[in-house]
């Protein structure tokens, strides 16, 4: 038996179209970057498609109810846009998805938020930064990301994971491919896997002075950049990302439903793990109303809902703020949650305090990434190339 | 108390929904004021080091950086020094050039470089010069590495 909805948009037309009037703005703001180029039809036709998109899923979060549903076609529609974007501008600058050693000398590398995890202890002992990036200039530059990496986990937390990270998409993706799981009940005791796996990247990286899972382990260079392959070392690291790409963001997610290498294997998750104890957004079980069909742990991608968690009230603290759970509960007694504040009230208030800066976040990443995405689909289709 | 932590905990939702649109709009000046921050400088493994001193040739100048001896504590037993040449107008099909890294008077290795093949000959005439690290072009001037080990130590 469904019960009604915990939140009080839900089937509520003017009140949802209320609530996402302030999305129009932030949309608007994002997606062009405060300054529209409104210069050809297909650049109008892309920006109408990208707004239309965005505030259509932001309306429907606050109109069903369901917040994972919508969420995942923004978030998986990110990953695929910005790869396409991303080789597409790589191409277009230095002629193929590889870097030569003239980037690397050159400090030309973009810095991506995962690099994170391995600066840290080498920033305290030698006082610098061990990635060839450029500190302040260019694209993605060394300041510039670690100020978003700083921003977005004071607001959401790991929420970054699920709303933010322009690689997550991809295994939230293959994991929707099957109805049901192949792979039945993996241990969710594999979650901790990444925690140690990033004490194993912060040291290795510290100790050698390289960041080890750019150079030997990151499953994304196969969507992205990679080093260009000109001896047996580098043959090998190719051999490796790739099969890890295959692996753990395709195969195993497909196999699972399980987000693997988000859940599992990401040092960056991780890390930003901690920061879901420095911000006010959480999602707490209402033990009353659970009648522990343990439906949430079935769902869960990440493996954050186990039975402990259950009784305690709340998910482990790798949880990504997904909604999943929220969506599949149907006693309703899982939910978002603002610290502080009491238990088992204001759900909607929670929700949509929640969601403004996490559908924000997601349009800040996507908004300009779709919108150029479509842009060079046109070209292609009208004249053969993204060029 | 019950109120007042509810109160508290409304404020803080509210400051992280700010918080995301000032993050990105406020990126640039945020960006620069952790930029100048002491520890916001590219280890000089990547960067090649400090600039140590320029020796002008005719037609080209040769930038010879400190040499690099990094390490997590303290300095590593191999390290390498970094040596840029850059064409007054165009980059010289040969570089022929010796170098006194450490600028004692001694010459230490002569390097041999042929610009448009990239073909690079190192010769050592130091114990601590050990081998070529890279040799590339980078923009308008090329560049090498010399393996290096540490006097020091």
């Amino acid at each position: 038996m469904k019960t009604t909805s915990l939140y009080s948009t839900s089937g509520k037309l003017w009140k949802s179209i209320a609530l996402t009037l302030p999305m129009f703005l932030l949309t608007f703001v994002f997606i062009t970057g405060g300054k529209p180029d409104f210069s050809s039809s297909s650049a109008i036709f892309s920006f109408v498609v990208t707004f239309i998109f965005f505030n259509t899923l932001f309306f429907l979060m606050l109109y069903t109810g369901k917040t994972d549903r919508f969420r995942a076609i923004g978030f998986i529609a990110m990953a695929l846009f910005f790869a396409l974007v991303f080789i597409v501008n790589l191409v277009k600058m230095r002629g193929s998805m590889s870097f030569s050693n003239e980037n690397l000398l050159s400090c030309e590398i973009p810095f991506c938020h995962i690099v994170t995890t391995m600066i840290i202890i080498p920033i305290v002992l030698t006082k610098s930064i061990i990635f060839p990036g450029s500190i302040l200039t260019g694209f993605a530059s060394i300041a510039s990301m670690l100020v978003i990496v700083i921003g977005i986990s004071l607001a959401l937390g790991r929420g970054f994971c699920s709303w933010g990270c322009f690689y997550g998409g991809w295994d939230d993706g293959t994991s929707r491919i099957l109805r049901r799981p192949v792979i039945k009940n993996v241990n969710p005791n594999w979650r901790w896997f990444s925690f140690a796996f990033l004490l194993i990247i912060a040291l290795s990286a510290a100790i050698t002075l390289t960041p080890t899972y750019c150079s030997w382990f990151c499953p994304f260079k196969t969507v992205t950049e990679y080093e260009k392959i000109t001896n047996f070392d580098t043959l090998m690291k190719t051999i490796v990302f790739v099969s890890l790409f295959l692996s753990l963001v395709i195969i195993l997610p497909v196999l699972t439903r399980k987000r693997i290498q988000c859940g599992t294997f990401c040092p960056m998750g991780a890390l930003m793990s901690f920061t879901n104890k420095i911000n006010p957004f959480e999602v707490t079980i209402d033990k009353e109303k659970c009648n522990d069909c343990k439906k949430c742990i079935r769902t869960c991608p990440t493996f954050s809902m186990v039975e402990p968690g259950l009784s305690k009230g709340r998910p482990e603290i790798t949880c990504m703020k997904c909604g999943k759970c929220i969506d599949e509960c149907s006693q309703n007694a899982i939910s978002y949650h603002i610290r502080g504040t009491p238990s088992g009230k204001a759900f909607t208030a929670a929700r949509t305090l929640f969601l403004y800066p996490a559908f924000t976040l997601l349009v800040v990443f996507a908004g300009g990434n779709i919108q150029y995405g479509i842009v060079l689909l046109i070209r292609f289709f009208s004249t053969g190339s993204f060029m | 108390m019950k109120k007042t932590l509810s109160i508290i905990g409304y404020i803080w939702a509210v400051l992280c929904l700010l918080l995301i649109p000032i993050t990105f709009m406020g990126n640039n000046a945020f960006a620069s004021m952790l930029a100048k921050l002491p520890f916001m400088k590219v280890n000089p493994i990547y960067s090649g080091g400090e600039v140590d001193r320029t020796v002008n040739h005719a037609g080209f100048k040769t930038t010879i950086n400190k040499p690099v001896f990094e390490a997590l504590i303290g300095e590593s037993s191999k390290g390498f020094v970094q040596v840029k040449w850059t064409g007054d107008k165009m980059l010289p099909p040969i570089i022929n050039d010796t170098i006194d890294y450490d600028n004692n008077g001694i010459r230490d290795f002569i390097i041999h470089i042929d610009t448009h093949t990239g073909k690079t000959e190192l010769t050592p005439l130091d114990s601590h010069v050990l081998s070529l690290n890279i040799s590339s072009k980078v923009k308008d001037s090329w560049l090498a590495r010399i393996n290096l080990l540490n006097p020091a130590k």
